[in-house]
């Protein structure tokens, strides 16, 4: 049943983890450092609510068509307008 | 140590010895087994997120975990079968239990990578075993639910995910009836952060694993419009189709999800839309399509699609709501274009075979004429001639059309004797829907078969003079008559009869029932004679007492109607002339009988309907337009909103077809002494005063109206220009989303369009920033506005030189350009006494973000040297990001 981890290819990654050895200093700070509040690890409260609920406003499509039409004649095209030298 | 030797340390040393330990009864001690297993957990704690390792190893825990509980709770269950009833205490549970309480007293450590693997620890055993100690569940719910509230959001994710699990576990228990309001707390934090919490990956993680119920749903769905756009695609690539059968979802939701969808910004949401809806919603409908004995492979071939099914593409576009959402402009269009798209089987299955266009629905029809667009509108010849080898010809076609076309009045007329029929005017519209999709295929036929051409052409005159025709098909009979006609002369007087005629049927009426009223011993035979020609307007009058008044009104509201209609007719037919007016004496008369008569009426709808005539005549003939600018000015300043938005935009048009109306009087260009236009100032006003008004959509028109206006370069003036850029930061104009997003397209468009554009918009840059920097400082409490420093880099972009059209290709790149034009106005406003501190504060760091050209001119270059020199010796700016401007 346990032969699963077992049947694992060899890692090329140079990441170890030894097991053995007796737990250092530093990794007992970081386990055993406590956060002195519980403010300085949680999430603000201002950032608590969303006023847009994280949502898009509505989408008008607001395309170049809408600026080469006409208002009245909507499938005539303004023609070819002259652009680029000033 | 390798991954594969620490996975040995851990199974082969401890975890083998301790499943022999089951068998050989104790030869090792559980309790050292279980310290050092903790203890080797105790040590992943501190692998980063980005070692896959870590996440390896807290597989292989779950995996180790899993197995050795299954093992225990055979060996249990087997001997006392009986007194097993509760969640047996196990080696394995008694070891969960251990490493669970050790993980969370570290759980609220500072270092946010322990908080992260411990956090993913939990919430893996979470998911992978089936029971935890009851007491103890309670504290990792707590525990897990504080980190819903951490401050890293990796955290946060690997929280939603056990806590994921749990609210499902609780949902059930709810139903069950033996939970307290703990359950409903976990869903509750849950849906409040899919809603609130800042990170899209947790909102993405929640999505994906919260439970599917009536409670979560809503929020879910939500998410359609989730600000980033991965979030938005997994619901639609993964959510959605998990979701099962899209026919539990309610109408509005259908259709929302596909108009969200189809419509998103990002390429790859419309895609994963597209997708669902063409592979698994029409599925969907194919399932409950198939015949008896296919249901039998249904069940092998429950994954793989159905054979195509004209029913199940009917029922698909019923169940959006297909006479809704497949008017022009629908979401139903862009849905079938990827249907076709995306379903060459569909597009292989479909025949429009002799009874398909007798017996039509709403979904049939809009399936021909999707079909038959998608295949216009393809470029490969395959699928036009398959499209040829499909329909009928144009004659076959024509009659099918009359057919329909025939129906449509009668149901019209119907619906005009009873209006409290209800089945006869859902009937009725649905056939509108039907011809109106044919008359859009009939408007992209091959009319070089002179046999069909006439046949259609002699359908579409006889129907345009039936006053019963609804006013969407009245449009499109329009167009087809002027692609059938062979030039405009003969298409203008064909209309113009026909709106002669609808004018004789209705006023004939009418003017029968003047004469009669003169001898009123004919009262019921004029009864009779309304009946006879029934049309929307013809109302029986109920008692004979009333009978004058009632006439009187009677007649009003028949002669506004028939001016409506014959109004509505030459207003389509205008859209399609292009001729200049005075010399089509059809047009000229209908303008001296129709349209200037209607203008002068005292019926608001009449007058309105009679203005955009006037407007479309004007547009034909300059000295038309000339003569009626002031009276649309006039319908502006004293109109009421919908004329206001009707006169900007027709003058707005009329400018756009004959700019030439504002050059000034006698045009010998580039003389200084010469008066401007007398019609610039009025109409410079008119736009400005429909850019501050509080209706939106005169605001919007007006701004939509000048922005075309300046990118034709008809309209120069600076100040508008200031104008709409301050509209574009007001905070007031947040609730009027149609008018930002116009702005934020068309701001950057015209500023890197044309070099004397981006020089305009430095020009007026610094009194913008100055008037935004009022306005924040009386903002109201409510309101909110973007910072100075953003609308100093909006203008640093807008005004880029080097963003400009065809920058680089060597083109006047001599002249000055924006930002040096916006450095020399900058460093100006700096020397002066009247700048604050903040404002030089904004001006000076803007200058370092300005670009300078190597090929300026030498005196540009000359004069923002002088300038910056000048602004040390008055030590008013900081040097160093002064200087960087120049370098």
């Amino acid at each position: 049943a346990l032969n699963a981890p077992a049947s694992k290819r060899k890692e090329k990654e140079p990441f170890a983890l030894d097991f053995a050895v007796p737990m250092s200093q530093a990794l007992a700070d970081a386990l055993y450092t406590p956060a002195s509040s519980t403010s300085i690890i949680s999430l603000p409260k201002a950032q608590w609510k969303s006023k847009t609920r994280n949502l898009l406003p509505d989408d008008k499509h607001f395309n170049s068509r809408q600026l080469l039409r006409l208002f009245l004649k909507p499938k005539a095209s303004m023609g070819s307008r002259k652009t680029g030298t000033s | 140590v390798t991954l594969r030797k620490l996975q040995e340390i851990c199974c082969y040393e401890p975890a083998e010895p301790r499943k022999q330990q089951q068998q050989l009864d104790r030869e090792y001690d559980e309790v050292d087994f279980n310290a050092e297993v903790c203890r080797c957990v105790l040590r992943t704690l501190t692998v980063k997120k980005s070692e896959p390792v870590g996440d390896r190893l807290v597989k292989f825990l779950g995996l180790f975990l899993k197995n050795a509980s299954e093992k225990d709770n055979a060996i249990f269950a087997n001997p006392d079968a009986d007194t097993t009833d509760a969640f047996p205490e196990t080696p394995t549970s008694r070891l969960t239990s251990e490493i669970l309480s050790q993980a969370l007293q570290v759980i609220t450590a500072k270092d946010k990578v322990v908080r992260y693997r411990v956090t993913q620890i939990v919430a893996h055993i979470v998911n992978t075993l089936d029971s935890i100690d009851d007491e103890l569940f309670q504290f990792v719910r707590l525990a897990l639910m504080k980190r819903l509230r951490d401050k890293e959001s990796i955290v946060r994710v690997q929280a939603v995910l056990g806590l994921g699990r749990l609210a499902d576990e609780n949902e059930d228990d709810q139903d069950n009836d033996d939970s307290d309001d703990d359950a409903g707390g976990v869903l509750d934090r849950l849906r409040e952060a899919l809603q609130h919490d800042p990170s899209a990956d947790v909102r993405r993680a929640l999505l994906l694993n919260l439970p599917f119920t009536p409670g979560t749903l809503p929020y879910l769905l939500e998410r359609a419009r989730d600000l980033d756009a991965a979030t938005r695609r997994a619901l639609y690539s993964r959510l959605l189709p998990a979701l099962g059968d899209f026919r539990h979802l309610s109408l509005t939701h259908r259709e929302k999800l596909l108009r969200w969808g189809m419509r998103d910004r990002d390429e790859n949401v419309r895609k994963a839309t597209a997708r669902l809806f063409r592979e698994r919603w029409i599925e969907d409908c194919a399932a409950s399509h198939q015949t008896e004995g296919e249901e039998e492979e249904q069940e092998k071939a429950q994954q793989k699609s159905h054979e195509p099914n004209l029913d199940a593409l009917l029922e698909l576009l019923e169940r959006i709501d297909v006479v809704n959402s497949g008017v022009e402009g629908g979401i139903a269009h862009e849905a079938m274009k990827e249907f076709w798209d995306g379903r060459p089987d569909y597009r292989d299955y479909i025949s429009f075979e002799d009874p398909f266009f007798d017996t039509l629905t709403p979904e049939s029809a809009f399936v021909a004429r999707t079909f038959n667009q998608y295949c216009r509108q393809s470029k490969e010849v395959k699928l036009q001639s398959m499209l040829e080898d499909k329909m009928p010809e144009v004659t076959k076609f024509a009659f099918l059309l009359q057919r329909h076309l025939e129906a449509l009045i009668k149901g019209v007329e119907k619906v005009a004797l009873d209006p409290e029929d209800a089945e006869a005017e859902e009937e009725t519209v649905q056939q509108e829907f039907c011809v109106e999709q044919m008359l859009h295929i009939a408007l992209t036929l091959d009319y070089s078969d002179e046999m069909g051409r006439r046949k259609m052409f002699s359908i579409m005159r006889e129907t345009l003079a039936l006053a019963e025709l609804p006013e969407e098909c009245t449009r499109l009979i329009v167009e087809i008559l002027r692609t059938v006609c062979a030039d405009e002369q003969e298409f203008c007087s064909i209309v113009l009869e026909a709106v002669a005629e609808v004018h004789d049927t209705i006023m004939g009426d009418a003017g029968e029932k003047e004469a009669e009223d003169v001898d009123e011993s004919f009262h019921s035979a004029r009864s009779e004679q309304t009946d006879s020609t029934p049309t929307k307007a013809s109302k029986r009058p109920q008692t004979a007492t009333s009978e004058t008044s009632q006439d009187d009104e009677d007649k009003a509201i028949r002669e506004i109607m028939v001016n409506m209609k014959c109004l509505h007719i030459a207003q389509c037919m205008l859209q399609n002339v292009q001729c200049d007016l005075e010399r089509n004496v059809h047009l000229v008369t209908m303008l001296n009988n129709l349209v200037v008569p209607a203008v002068r009426s005292q019926e608001a709808p009449i007058r309105e309907r009679g203005l955009c005539c006037l407007g479309l005549c004007c547009m034909l003939s300059k000295n038309l337009a000339n003569e009626n600018l002031t009276l649309f000015l006039h319908c502006f300043s004293k109109g009421h909103e919908a004329l206001q938005v009707i006169a900007i935009q027709i003058i707005t048009d009329i400018l756009t077809t004959q700019p030439s109306l504002l050059a000034p009087p006698p045009s010998t260009e580039e003389e200084e002494t010469e008066l401007p236009n007398p019609l610039l100032k009025p109409i410079y006003k008119m736009y400005s005063r429909g850019l501050r008004s509080e209706e939106t959509q005169v605001q919007t028109t007006a701004c939509t109206a000048l922005s075309k206006l300046m990118l034709a370069s008809t309209i120069r003036d600076p100040d508008l220009l200031k104008q709409l850029v301050l509209a574009y930061f007001d905070p007031e104009t947040r609730s009027n989303p149609s008018l930002r997003q116009s702005l934020t397209y068309f701001l950057p468009v015209y500023c890197h369009s044309r070099r004397a554009n981006a020089v305009s918009m430095a020009r007026v840059a610094v009194p913008i920033m100055r008037a935004l920097a009022e306005r924040a400082d009386d903002l109201d409490e409510e309101e909110e506005m973007v910072g100075m420093s953003m609308v100093a880099a909006q203008i640093a972009d807008w005004t880029d030189p080097r963003k400009e059209a065809g920058f680089g290709e060597g083109k006047d790149s001599g002249a000055e350009d924006g930002h040096l034009v916006l450095a020399e106005e900058l460093l100006e406003k700096v020397l002066t006494p009247g700048c604050t501190k903040e404002e030089r504060k904004i001006f000076v760091t803007l200058l370092g973000k300005l670009h300078v050209n190597v090929n300026a001119p030498a005196e540009a270059l000359q004069t923002i040297a002088d300038l910056v020199n000048e602004a040390f010796e008055g030590k008013v700016a900081s040097e160093v990001s002064t200087r960087n401007a120049l370098t």
